[in-house]
């Protein structure tokens, strides 16, 4: 990617591309203090992006008056690392973190500094185009002129110097945040009618400010963090405190990104797995493998996706678009040391009932030792939770996004059954259909739930 | 008698200044003028300060990508050494202390891992190519470069540098196989460094050694400590001297070690053994030279300090000429392609609009 630009005045270190095509890095640990004088090449920080953990030197000599940004943020390619300043107000700076290079500097302006280079999750420059289902209205910072250089072709810059708009003002709403010749040109109108200057006076607009755009595509840059300020955490009582990061985080992104995306609802039922129950134990038998239910549910569940495809899909927010799938990628959830990891089984709707033990299997054990390679992470379009293995019924699991629908399967337990008028002790297996709603309606849910719940109770059906 | 022997050779392993400090005198006595040996040791401190700095600089954003030489200092030098100054090196990207002992400006490098196309603008005068980043293009150039100069009977040769991983490609055979057939005065020097990014030289071949390498092509094939610049230099001189009889190629593993990642887009522990790291830091080029300079009353500590001192001014000098070129022109984009631009790229330039932006120079006439 391009190496950004440094201010000419020194006054802040912006961080740059770490290795090739780093976008963020994660703030391991600071090497210097508020305060401190910096030889060049001095280490400033350690970082660690997704190839290296690297130590980031200072490009020039100098006082460091703020660090931007605590250790375990995620810092993205292109925000403040540091801020330089005078000797002599430093020793006023550590105290009391006020940039010292700015008069202007009230409160609100102060947050919006720091919100603009190190929260998790912020969209600076490279940030992806958020999706016209999902964009909140939160408040995108203005990259502030003395700030960061904005994203835009030679010819774009040439047209907002025709127009006497400085460009590192505007706002780009197109790919990756680069500011467009119509963004120079809705700058410049704004300009005439006197909006532009209000937002020069506070260096910020809102998403509201921005005109729609017809091409979702091409909507604004947001910030992705909420702008709901934290709630306090009182300490005490705390025995152990667990930094927030890692696969941890990444997991509490996904799962973020899920809810606030899809409209989730769960519909729950239970198959009455009797005779799947004697089947299991026969294919055992023959296979001489022990078999739990999960190989026989992806068989029912790819049977009931082939019936009802609406449930095999995944929403391209960007575009606006629902992809449907003609084969059965299935991501299987799989509790590791790490936490939850969400391996894909291709093909499922090919896989015999053994191969598909076998795969599911093999999965599984390439998370637990963490070898699994990351594209075996990606590109399922339904899954499933056998959160019967721990323990439990029924449960509301949270869609794995970009996905439509995820099905979780309870513990199968003894339950007195009743069929034709008939009393029977049986075997009931809990499922818990979870949907996203703006793709599929209720009645598509329940319909399939209850493909998957036939086809379970009739091992015929299923396996002939 | 049905079976018999067909083909059988050796392959030389040449040491002369080893890791413990002993010093062959039968090979070593007189190969580098001991005079020359202090302005050699200063050139090399300089090498490495550079070489740490430039790391430094990709890490604060002053440069795009930077792949370090440290470790690999001797095998280059050693040719630059063996070499005449219309003689090409022609080389990868671990080759600095002899491409700047042959005279080209460090700014060169420093400019063309900034990003900056002018870095590759060698100075005339300079007999090299610009340093080579697809794997093993360059042995080609070197081989069309000695095949010209044989055409043009000048008497000069070529030495071409390149990594283990290089001669696992098809461009490899094909440069050895010119060379050989032809008779061409080139010196392959293949710097095995033990890793070809994250495969060990171990994975990329099945031989014994990467000398071997060269010799089913028909060419003497020697193999040397390729951090012992001794060692280096006897192999090179061997070698430049049958390329400038005539007699042909020469192919030389250099067994050397990469200290550093590969570039600075590469963290190496990820995938090597921090042991087989320390063994090769005992091995080090640079403080083996230094030892027994010392010893030999050829250099002494304040020497040392004094180059410490220059290098360091002389690494700030460069970096200071290298960020403070000026910036091109921005119609230069349009300089270099066409001896007649044509109308569509006129338009362009004039107007610093393209229609690939949805824009219609047109459109401003």
């Amino acid at each position: 990617m391009a190496q950004v630009k440094q201010p000419a005045d020194k006054s802040h270190f912006i961080l740059p591309d770490l290795g090739e095509g780093v976008h963020e890095a994660e703030l391991i640990k600071w090497r210097v203090s508020a305060g401190d004088r910096v030889a060049e090449h001095q280490t400033l920080a350690e970082m660690e992006t997704d190839k290296a953990l690297v130590e980031v030197p200072s490009p020039w000599a100098g006082v460091v008056t703020e660090l931007c940004g605590a250790e375990g943020d995620i810092i993205n390619v292109g925000a403040v690392l540091v801020r330089y300043g005078e000797a002599e107000t430093a020793g006023e700076t550590a105290i009391t973190p006020e940039p010292t290079q700015t008069t202007e500097a009230e409160s609100p302006a102060n947050e919006e500094r720091e919100d603009a280079g190190t929260v998790v999750g912020s969209v600076n420059n490279d940030g992806a185009a958020p999706s016209a289902l999902t964009r909140r209205r939160t408040e995108a910072t203005e990259a502030p002129a003395e700030q960061a250089r904005a994203l835009a072709t030679p010819a774009v810059r040439g047209i907002a110097k025709q127009l006497g708009v400085d460009i590192n003002r505007v706002l780009g709403t197109g790919r990756g945040g680069r500011v467009t010749a119509s963004d120079v040109e809705r700058f410049a109108q704004h300009g005439a009618t006197g909006e532009a200057s209000s937002h020069q006076a506070n260096t910020r607009v809102t998403v509201a400010d921005i005109p729609e755009h017809s091409n979702p595509a091409a909507a604004p840059a947001v910030v992705g963090e909420s702008t709901l300020p934290p709630v306090p955490v009182d300490p005490s009582g705390t025995t152990e405190v667990i930094p927030f990061r890692g696969v941890r985080r990444k997991i509490a992104e996904a799962l973020d990104r899920s809810v606030k995306t899809a409209v989730h609802f769960t519909v729950v039922d239970e198959a009455d797995i009797t005779d799947l129950d004697r089947k299991r134990k026969e294919y055992s038998a023959i296979t001489g493998r022990k078999l739990s239910f999960l190989p026989f549910v992806i068989r029912a569940v790819a049977h009931g996706l082939r019936e009802h495809p609406a449930l095999n899909a995944v929403v391209d927010e960007a575009k606006s678009e629902i992809h449907r799938k003609g084969n059965l990628n299935l991501g299987i959830a799989v509790d590791s040391d790490a936490g939850l990891m969400v391996p894909v089984l291709r093909n499922a709707e090919k896989l015999a009932i053994v191969e598909a033990a076998e795969g599911v299997a093999r999965l599984a054990a390439g998370c637990r030792d963490r070898s699994i390679p990351r594209e075996e992470l990606t590109g399922s379009s339904f899954t499933i939770s056998n959160v019967g293995s721990y323990g439990g019924r029924f449960a509301t699991p949270v869609i794995n996004h970009p996905e439509v629908a995820i099905l979780a399967v309870g513990r199968g337990y003894e339950k007195v059954l009743a069929k034709d008028g008939r009393i029977y002790a049986g075997l009931s297996l809990p499922m818990s259909l979870s949907c996203d709603h703006r793709v599929v309606d209720g009645a598509e849910g329940a319909r399939f739930l209850n493909t998957v719940k036939r086809l379970l109770e009739d091992p015929n059906a299923l396996l002939g | 008698m049905p079976i018999t022997t067909a083909y059988e050779t050796r392959i030389d392993h040449v040491s002369i200044l080893d890791e413990h400090g002993a010093f062959d005198e039968s090979l070593g006595q007189g190969l580098i003028p001991e005079d020359q040996l202090p302005a050699i040791m200063e050139h090399l401190v300089f090498c490495r300060q550079l070489d740490e700095t430039a790391f430094k600089l990709q890490r604060s954003g002053r440069m795009g990508t930077y792949p370090q030489n440290t470790g690999q200092e001797m095998p280059s030098l050693a040719a630059a050494l063996a070499i005449d100054k219309a003689d090409w090196l022609v080389t990868c990207y671990r080759e600095n202390t002899g491409l700047f002992w042959h005279g080209l400006p460090p700014e060169c490098i420093l400019l063309h891992w900034m990003g900056d196309e002018r870095g590759n603008h060698i100075p005339a005068g300079v007999n090299a190519t610009p340093i080579a980043i697809p794997i093993g293009t360059q042995m080609l150039h070197a081989a069309g470069l000695a095949w010209a100069e044989k055409a043009k009977k000048t008497g000069a040769i070529a030495v071409t540098f390149f990594g283990d991983g290089a001669t696992s490609e098809g461009d490899f055979h094909e440069a050895a196989n010119f060379a050989a057939s032809l008779k061409l005065p080139v010196v392959f020097c293949c710097q095995n460094n033990g890793w070809a990014i994250s495969v060990p030289s171990s994975v990329q071949s099945a031989g014994e050694t990467f000398a071997q390498r060269g010799i089913s092509y028909g060419m003497p094939c020697v193999r040397a400590d390729g951090n012992d610049l001794f060692a280096m230099t006897k192999v090179m001189k061997d070698a430049v001297a049958r390329a400038r009889a005539g007699e042909g190629p020469t192919f030389i593993e250099a067994v050397t070690y990469r200290l550093r990642d590969h570039t600075t887009a590469d963290d190496a522990r990820r995938y090597r053994d921090a042991g087989e790291l320390e063994t090769w830091e005992a091995r080090d080029p640079l403080p083996r030279l230094q030892r027994w300079m010392e010893a030999k009353g050829l250099w002494d500590k304040s020497q040392h300090e004094k180059a410490m001192k220059s290098g360091e001014e002389r690494v700030a000098e460069i970096i200071s000429n290298a960020e403070g070129i000026a910036a091109p022109d921005r119609s230069e984009f349009f300089d270099h392609m066409y001896a007649d631009l044509p109308e569509s790229l006129k338009r362009q330039r004039d107007s610093k609009r393209t229609t690939s932006l949805g824009q219609f120079p047109e459109d401003l006439a």
